[in-house]
């Protein structure tokens, strides 16, 4: 137990940042209890409803999430769930951000029973994908941070679609402390001690149930009942923070690492620990946020700097996932029926995306309905129209052939850019040429995203290999890597100037800007994918059969990893700058290549180019037509074609 | 004439040591089991001898020369090797996935040529899934696809064959038969095989060498018959066990 006094120091060094931003506002002038505002100087009533409360509710919403997180972990017997990974906080988000938008009478009645709705639709969604798999952990975690993931992406559609007006939401995405008074911090104390106090109640059970389903279940223990209670003291915790600081990542996984590390055995002790390191986390993190402010550093909200610390994490314990998958769970469906004329099927692909690319240059909507372009509107609308239609299409393809790539390369159905954080990558890469070169051009931009795509990529892959893992982990790390991007572009996002609303613009995807030069740049992408394609096709047909099988016939495994990873950046960066990092495209596009019966290397790839190209080509249209005369994002319109279908894909795939 | 030549061989994981000190010859032309209890390391040392593991210390030589001396391609038409678990090979057909076995020979981007298509029609025949040849892998049983695997690797043309459990996951029909199939193999084609085994039944009767390990270390190696000892397998297995005489003459051993 000596090991927990290595807290002391953290404790001590929380307390002392907070000292240090309360001595910069008011010195040692503090005011005395109670607190009256009319006599206090205006910077002792700063210090009395703004920086005390903001202490405590850092203290208080830490150890909530942190007990949420253990109760999460010891429940599904899962050291990596929390309420991030599961996405049960961004569902409360999107459903704080949804009921703000459209039905703001809702809000009236508080932020809570809406935020904790949110919260429970997602968990749902992620227990009923689990319960389909025993609650395998890595299933678990890869379906909570999809739907997390499609939950923010719309949410941040949302708020772009709302112009500045709702830029707070932006903020309030990344989690802010700043209070104005103790309500927030009432509020949450009552909620925590209520929870603490069901978890003492369920302490017992949950150690039962740590020996797993069958043995709890001969013990005599109602498992589902007890699963179910425990979930929901877990998410109401997470929903009731959610909905009054905001999105706070990670603090829930990082709270239980800590105990376990400090040596908490057993599911009470590590409730506790939890809590407390959960609680000693926001506060050392809202410290810093507090020293960097009064450093003249931008301002930028806590909940980011948690999740940069959340992504590493996650990562280093992947390893801790032992027996995590039992063997054969995760592995693509078979007995798919095989293309007799994969060759013909491939021209009847083309075809049809040819003949729909050319009704789309046609067809357009005018108010009132729709109407075929005269000849006159068509020479003007061709320059505008055409090379958006290719870009489009372009894009989908490079997305679909990097989806291709990677299914083969980490033998695992569900891999694809999106997931396995190559996107996310590319997203950084993007934002980091716009705010270090000071007017980027599109050469810039697409070796940014190129670079980040990249990178992301071989970090995934080289720790992948250096730690022996099965594919299934390599998904999480990608994971893991998406949340790390997404974290540091929310603080980028918070910085709040223009350049930020420029980002923030191209998160969610637009072909309205693409010029003839841009279109024909993804052109030569997915030419020069293909070609690349094309000449390992050999290795694309034996690396899905596994190192072992690839390296005893003599590929150059290390080699084929890296030219096929450096592919596949090379594709996604390229596509990413037009669609932004989230359209499921990638994961989608292959799979229905897959479905169609084309088997062979290059007839999966190419189905997936023509079915990629396709579904942009269709998310375009929608994306321009649904919400005539304005345009949505395309990415996002993308995503929402693709999120039910991916998982609705995991829900079936429980054979 | 020794197939492979260890000296000193040692292979660690952060931790523990899997293989302490080997030194030994494996014979060449003959079918040699790799026998000891779980974790004994004979995974290790068939992986290592593969090259999918490298070693910590120590040499290995195959033909002489040092296994990092070979070039990838080299090595994979000169040996061929099949993991414990064969992965599920996705739609694939059953000579589609033989062909694969070509790959050391055509490369990445060289012509599958007829020299390719008639070694696959060979391989087919000789381990008898030429009827099978257009069904899809994951649709065959656990012997079936077990003989597709090894006529993968007669394809590849290599004249040595690792095999890692072959047998393990298979009914004793079916065990019989691939193991039959194996020896075949071996004696009419003149190949060399190293098979990890469970079966110390199995081992005796299908091979004609046999390695035993203990804890990283060689306990035995030699002729079955030095095998089938009572005092010889309790201290391969650490467990009393009985030797009993069949009929024809072959031993069986049984625990005590």
């Amino acid at each position: 137990m000596t090991r927990i006094l290595t807290l002391l120091p953290a404790l001590f060094a929380a307390g002392l940042l907070w000292l240090l931003a309360a001595h910069a506002l008011a010195g040692w002038n503090w005011p005395t209890l109670p607190f009256k505002a009319e006599a206090m100087t205006l910077d002792q009533i700063r210090l009395a409803f703004g920086l005390m409360p903001r202490g405590a509710i850092a203290l208080v919403a830490g150890a909530m999430l942190g007990l949420s997180g253990a109760i999460l972990q010891v429940v599904l017997r899962n050291p990596v769930a929390d309420p991030t990974t599961l996405g049960i906080q961004s569902g409360a988000q999107l459903a704080l951000v949804l009921g703000t938008v459209v039905a703001p009478g809702i809000m009236e009645h508080g932020r809570w029973p809406v935020a904790v709705s949110g919260a429970a639709a997602a968990a749902l969604l992620v227990m009923a994908i689990g319960a389909r798999r025993a609650f395998a952990p890595v299933t678990m975690v890869i379906a909570g941070m999809l739907v997390g993931m499609t939950a923010s992406a719309i949410a941040t559609a949302i708020t772009l679609s709302q112009g500045e007006y709702l830029l707070s939401l932006v903020i309030w995405n990344g989690g802010s402390l700043v209070q104005q008074d103790w309500s927030g911090v009432r509020a949450l104390t009552a909620v925590l001690a209520g929870g603490a106090l069901a978890a003492g109640l369920l302490v017992r059970p949950l150690r039962v149930l740590s020996l797993g389903v069958e043995g709890a279940r001969g013990l005599g223990l109602n498992v589902a009942a007890i699963r179910l209670l425990a979930v929901t003291v877990a998410l109401v915790l997470a929903a009731a923070v959610s909905a009054e600081v905001g999105l706070i990542a990670f603090v829930g996984l990082a709270g239980p690492a800590v105990a376990r590390v400090l040596g908490a055995t057993g599911s009470g002790r590590l409730m506790v620990l939890s809590a407390v390191a959960g609680a000693l986390l926001l506060s050392l993190s809202d410290g810093l946020v507090l020293a960097m402010a009064g450093l003249g550093a931008e301002s930028f909200p806590t909940g980011a700097l948690t999740g940069l610390i959340g992504g590493p994490l996650l990562i280093a314990l992947l390893p801790r996932l032992r027996g995590a998958t039992p063997p054969g769970e995760e592995r693509a469906e078979s007995g798919y029926r095989r293309a007799r004329r994969p060759t013909a099927l491939l021209a009847g692909l083309a075809f049809a995306i040819l003949l729909a690319g050319a009704v789309l240059l046609v067809v357009g909507r005018v108010p009132g309905g729709w109407a075929l372009l005269d000849r006159e509107s068509f020479a003007t609308f061709l320059p505008m129209r055409l090379p958006r239609l290719i870009g489009a299409t372009a894009a989908g393809a490079a997305l679909g052939m990097a989806g291709a790539i990677l299914q083969r390369l980490t033998a695992n159905p569900l891999a694809s850019p999106e997931v396995l954080g190559v996107s996310g990558g590319a997203a950084l890469g993007y934002a980091l040429a716009v705010f270090l070169v000071a007017a980027p051009g599109m050469g810039t931009l697409a070796g940014g995203t190129m670079t980040g795509g990249m990178v992301a990529l071989t970090v995934v892959a080289s720790f992948a290999r250096r730690r022996r893992m099965p594919p299934e982990r390599i998904l999480l790390a990608g994971i893991a890597v998406s949340a790390l991007a997404s974290a540091v572009l929310a603080a980028i996002m918070a910085v709040g100037d223009a350049r930020s609303f420029l980002v923030l613009a191209w998160l969610s995807g637009s072909a309205a800007a693409v010029t003839p030069a841009g279109a024909a740049g993804l052109c030569a992408v997915v030419a020069l994918v293909l070609a690349m394609a094309f000449s390992t096709r050999r290795w694309l047909g034996i690396l899905p059969l596994g190192d072992g099988v690839a390296a005893g016939l003599g590929i150059p495994t290390g080699q084929a990893r890296l030219a096929l990873v450096a592919v596949s950046g090379i594709a996604v960066g390229g596509a990413t700058i037009l669609v932004g990092p989230l359209s499921f495209v990638g994961l989608m596009a292959p799979h229905m290549s897959r479905r169609m019966g084309l088997v062979s290397p290059l007839g999966h790839l190419a189905g997936a180019a023509l079915i990629g190209g396709g579904l942009m080509l269709a998310a375009d249209f929608g994306a321009r037509m649904a919400g005539f005369p304005y345009e949505l994002p395309l990415g996002l319109f993308a995503s929402l074609i693709g999120a039910p279908w991916l998982i609705g894909l995991m829900m079936r795939r429980a054979r | 004439m020794s197939l492979f030549s260890l000296d000193r061989l040692t292979v660690d994981v952060p931790g523990r040591r899997l293989l302490d000190g080997l030194t030994l010859d494996v014979p060449k032309g003959r079918l040699v089991a790799l026998i000891g209890h779980n974790g004994s390391g004979k995974s290790t040392l068939l992986r290592t001898l593969a090259r999918q593991i490298a070693p910590s210390g120590g040499h290995v030589q195959l033909d002489g020369q040092e296994l990092g001396a070979w070039s990838a391609r080299d090595y994979a038409r000169r040996l061929a090797f099949m993991p414990q678990t064969t992965p599920p090979a996705d739609g694939m057909t059953v000579r589609e996935l033989v062909a694969l076995g070509r790959y050391p020979w055509h490369g990445a981007l060289g012509r599958f040529g007829a020299q390719d298509g008639q070694a696959v029609d060979r391989a087919l025949a000789e381990c008898g899934v030429a009827a099978l040849a257009d069904r899809l892998v994951d649709t065959l049983s656990g012997g079936e696809r077990q003989r597709a695997w090894l006529a993968m690797m007669v394809a590849q043309g290599a004249e040595t064959l690792l095999l890692d459990e072959p047998i393990s996951a298979l009914d004793i029909s079916h065990a019989v038969e691939v193991m039959s199939l194996v020896r075949k193999m071996c004696h009419r084609q003149d190949r060399s095989a190293v098979i990890v085994l469970h079966d110390v039944n199995m081992a005796a009767r299908y091979c004609d060498h046999v390695i035993a390990l203990r804890r990283g270390r060689i306990v035995m190696q030699g002729d079955p018959a030095e095998l089938m000892r009572p005092d010889m397998l309790q201290r391969i297995y650490g467990l009393p066990m009985q030797v009993m005489t069949r009929p024809d003459g072959t031993p069986v051993a049984v625990p005590a």
